[in-house]
């Protein structure tokens, strides 16, 4: 009896010991694995929490990033009290901003980081200079590239696009606007002018290309 | 053509939120002008994030002072949850459709001049000058550091001024040139006492400048604001 407990004792720890040692292994070989995963997760969370404003979805990203941010506050700002207060406010933010975060641009995590340095700058400047300003916004802009230059750009870019869709050829034109601003497809847009779906390849593709010989010519 | 950029050094703080605010403004002004270095802070973000998450994850794994403070975490989270308190904020923080943030603008001789998104909250000031030369002081609220724009006319000269320590210089736009170089809009100049040189301007220019005690230049804002963080790094 005492032999089998102690064995059984014995065997519980060979067992913990084994797993723990797979956990080990497993971290180790699926790490990217498990970063992929987290990091899909957390977009998930991210998701749901600007699309349905899910608050179960906001406390697991509060459970996640609140540790995180904490132990910066308080490398950074030196203070608990002020490292509360960072995750407080960086949470807010996570929650009010949140359909500003694009999947396609960052991971959920560089995200949290951005929106918590750039509260982290406001406070430190509080502290340093009594300021209640907020700045760290406008230096490292959460929605950059997205609604800032890019956007510009490709409007500028769409703007002098469309000027010179109306210098075409009226068939070319004809074609160009089908395709790409009535969204038809190339069969449909035959169907509709009466002519051959060779004709309509064809008159796209002078079209496009008299439109790159513009671009081109206005940008150099 | 840009042909002068921040070194290594300053993107890293920059993207690391270490910079005072007048080097903050100048390093991301820069990057709305440069591709290039605008790529790199955008890596230097991402390496930034996950080294303070992970030192994150170490501190916490260890002493059981933690479960103490899991419990404020705990606490907040609960506040935040209850009274509606995101739902206020919500709206507290959102920007009305019409208020939607746009660039600063100043209008210096007769000229527009449309501003990167780093100057939005700061041209509080007036214009003042003589001649060909003006300046717009920002208020950074730094005691070292004297930020401003400085506008000069076109077939104007930039001033000559003796200080100690470093000047930054970043062309907004226009163009300046010395015995050495042509300089056009983004370039990003760091010059101490020794360089001598004087730009002469033919269309015109507009500047920013931060004049400064060479520390600011090396060392991140919170090395500056507490003296232990020397200790830590």
């Amino acid at each position: 009896m005492e032999n089998f407990q102690s064995q059984s004792v014995q065997n519980r720890y060979d067992k913990s010991m084994l797993s723990k040692n797979t956990k080990v292994i497993d971290t180790a070989m699926k790490s990217d694995d498990t970063d992929k995963n987290e990091a899909q997760y957390l977009a998930q969370l991210m998701e749901q929490v600007a699309n349905q404003r899910s608050k179960a979805a906001f406390a697991k990203l509060f459970a996640h990033f609140s540790p995180k941010i904490r132990a910066f506050g308080v490398q950074r700002l030196s203070q608990q009290g002020l490292a509360m207060d960072l995750v407080q406010e960086t949470m807010t933010r996570v929650w009010t901003k949140a359909h500003l975060y694009n999947a396609d641009k960052a991971a959920v995590s560089t995200w949290v980081f951005t929106v918590m340095r750039n509260q982290c700058f406001d406070m430190l400047r509080k502290v340093q200079n009594n300021r209640e300003d907020a700045f760290g916004d406008d230096i490292w802009p959460l929605f950059e590239s997205d609604e800032s230059d890019e956007t510009d750009n490709d409007f500028k870019l769409s703007a002098t696009l469309l000027k010179h869709v109306d210098d075409l050829p009226p068939l070319q034109k004809q074609v160009v606007q089908g395709i790409y601003m009535q969204e038809l497809t190339q069969q449909e847009l035959a169907d509709k002018l009466k002519v051959p779906i060779g004709t309509v390849k064809s008159r796209l593709r002078l079209g496009l290309e008299k439109l790159k010989g513009f671009m081109e010519k206005h940008y150099d | 053509m840009i042909k002068y950029h921040p070194n290594q050094d300053l993107l890293t703080l920059h993207a690391k939120g270490e910079l005072p605010l007048s080097l903050s403004i100048a390093v991301s002004a820069h990057c709305e002008l440069c591709p290039e270095c605008a790529e790199k802070v955008a890596a230097l973000t991402i390496a930034s994030s996950e080294e303070s998450f992970s030192l994150a994850q170490l501190s916490t794994d260890n002493g059981n002072m933690d479960e103490v403070l899991d419990t404020d975490l705990e606490a907040l989270l609960a506040d935040m949850m209850s009274d509606d308190t995101l739902e206020s904020a919500a709206i507290n923080l959102l920007p009305a459709e019409d208020t939607a943030p746009t660039r600063a603008v100043t209008n210096i001789k007769g000229q527009d001049y449309t501003l990167p998104w780093a100057f939005r909250q700061q041209i509080n000031n007036q214009w003042q000058g003589i001649g060909k030369v003006s300046r717009l002081r920002l208020e950074t609220g730094e005691a070292k550091a004297r930020a401003s724009l400085l506008h000069i006319a076109e077939n104007g000269e930039i001033p000559q001024h003796s200080h100690k320590g470093e000047e930054l210089t970043l062309l907004l736009a226009g163009e300046f040139s010395d015995e050495y170089n042509t300089y056009t809009a983004g370039d990003f100049m760091v010059l101490n006492s020794e360089h001598e040189h004087s730009p002469k301007t033919i269309e015109g220019c507009l500047c920013y400048t931060v004049v400064d005690a060479p520390l600011y230049f090396t060392k991140g804002i919170s090395k500056l604001l507490n003296p232990i963080g020397e200790l830590i790094y």
